[in-house]
């Protein structure tokens, strides 16, 4: 019985939609977490009876025939760009972008890798990094006797040096920005890759045209709306029953077959 | 004196395929843009004598429930539902396709295309390319595109005379098969949005329920009948010995 294998897809599809969403809400509390859909297609039809075939001698037609579907598949895991809201930490080295842009930091590969997680740190040597150490591109030096680090919306990095008046300008953040965001490729750790899908970076100085600007003493919080993923989990793991009882419903078809002597 | 048992066949064989059918229902419970179909059955007539007939049923067509799914606010600006009347228009490799899943993204090159990859037409029958410094996307009512450099077309939304004729195909999208694409006049079309499955959980569910039965009591009627002739069978042959 082919309503088995139906059942079994709609199964699997529903097992990756509670996995999509579980994922989202262990992830609400990540800074610039984007949260995930699973996005779903029927699969191949099978014709019974064709539509637009001939009917009878007087060239009648079939106005719909008989189409059977065989279950559905999983099309994407799409990430959903959405702008997360801004909390407010005070720490100098948190940033967040307003807007579009990907930080960008030198991967121990030599690969960049892209993020809008802004909790970033300092080194021994004074240079700005992520949590895990991963030095931000371009380089940012904080000398060692800075007395107060600020940094503006279009990313420029001014230090007070104790003695003197004037703040200096020791370097300027820029963002990368991608044509099809969802079509970078996540690795964990808050990093994102390019990938043949989201086309090439454009990198520019925040706050320009076309890039987000920067927000310091803030993080981005993850987009999840977890009412959302709520209802959907309900919504998921009530579908899953329903398939299971699909399954059921066919051995029990089955079973009265076998009772036929 | 065979007939009850092909008659309970018919009416296996048909059920069957509506258990398929309504697995199929349920496996799609939430993809985009599915409708939920149902079938049709007819009574077949077949003259045993010259004053006798008996009816077994046949299923000639699956019927697309054509009302609108619910809308599913998503957040992502490519992200298209029309609410009411059309489809979108698709450039696959094997043609233009139409379908009511309108779950975009855009491509490296900034054209606007469907999961596997497949371009969204505008109404001129080309491709929609997103500029690759454009800042924000904006949908219409009306499905016109433009983004804060200027508009850059309209989307192409169509309608059919007879919906049920259209073929269904995998990925959710359908061929017209033949059918002209007629464009629809004032389109509504939505952003942000999803048009979920139009399946009912708790219809499917009552359907089921009711195929199983009507299985077990083809099958029921089918033993009956075999019992009924092995008795015929034992009685006539005790009455000869």
């Amino acid at each position: 019985m082919k309503s088995l294998d139906i059942a079994a897809t709609g199964m699997l599809a529903q097992q990756l939609n509670v996995e999509v969403i579980s994922n989202n809400i262990a992830n609400m509390n990540t800074t610039g977490f984007k949260r995930r859909r699973a996005e779903f297609q029927d699969l191949l039809y099978q014709n019974q009876l064709r539509v637009g075939s001939t009917s009878s001698e007087a060239g009648t037609i079939v106005p719909a025939g008989v189409q059977l579907g065989l279950g559905v598949q999983p099309a994407a895991v799409y990430r959903i760009a959405e702008q997360g809201s801004m909390n407010i930490t005070d720490n100098p080295f948190d940033l967040a972008i307003s807007g579009r842009g990907y930080f960008q930091v030198e991967l121990p590969s030599g690969e960049t890798g892209y993020t809008r997680a802004g909790a970033f740190q300092l080194s021994a040597d004074g240079d700005l990094v992520t949590p895990d150490g991963l030095v931000v591109q371009p380089g940012i030096t904080i000398p060692n006797n800075a007395s107060t680090v600020t940094i503006n919306a279009s990313g420029q990095v001014f230090v007070t040096i104790a003695g003197q008046v004037a703040p200096q300008q020791v370097g300027q953040l820029e963002l990368a920005t991608f044509l099809n965001q969802a079509g970078l490729e996540p690795i964990g750790d808050n990093l994102l890759l390019e990938t043949p899908a989201s086309g090439t970076p454009t990198v520019g100085t925040p706050a320009s045209t076309g890039f987000g600007s920067m927000e310091q003493g803030a993080l981005e919080a993850s987009n999840v709306n977890v009412v959302s993923e709520i209802t959907n989990l309900i919504t998921a793991q009530r579908a899953y029953e329903m398939n299971s009882k699909v399954i059921q419903a066919s051995d029990e078809m089955m079973s009265s077959v076998t009772q036929l002597r | 004196m065979e007939n009850p048992g092909y008659i309970a066949l018919s009416r296996q064989m048909v059920l069957r395929r509506q258990m398929d059918m309504v697995a199929n229902n349920l496996a799609n419970l939430t993809t985009p843009g599915f409708k939920g179909e149902s079938m049709l059955f007819v009574e077949h007539l077949a003259r045993t004598e010259p004053r006798e007939k008996i009816s077994f049923v046949r299923d000639i067509a699956t019927i697309r429930d054509l009302k609108a799914g619910p809308m599913t606010e998503t957040g992502s600006p490519f992200d298209l539902a029309i609410r009411g009347e059309g489809y979108f228009a698709i450039e696959t490799p094997e043609g233009t396709r139409y379908t009511r899943a309108g779950g975009f993204t855009p491509d490296p090159d900034g054209r606007i295309v469907s999961a596997q990859g497949f371009a969204l037409l505008d109404d001129g029958g080309a491709p929609i390319t997103i500029p690759v410094d454009a800042l924000s996307v904006a949908v219409a009512r009306d499905g016109t595109i433009s983004t804060d450099q200027g508009e850059l077309g309209r989307v192409q939304v169509v309608r059919f005379d007879n919906q049920q004729a259209l073929k269904r195909q995998a990925n959710s999208l359908y061929d017209a098969a033949g059918q002209a694409a007629l464009p629809v006049e004032q389109p509504d079309v939505q952003q942000g949005k999803l048009e979920s499955s139009n399946v009912a959980g708790v219809v499917e569910m009552t359907r089921l329920v009711a195929t199983v039965r009507s299985y077990e009591a083809a099958a029921k009627l089918a033993n009956n009948e075999h019992e009924r002739q092995r008795r015929a069978i034992d009685a006539l042959a005790t009455a000869r010995s």
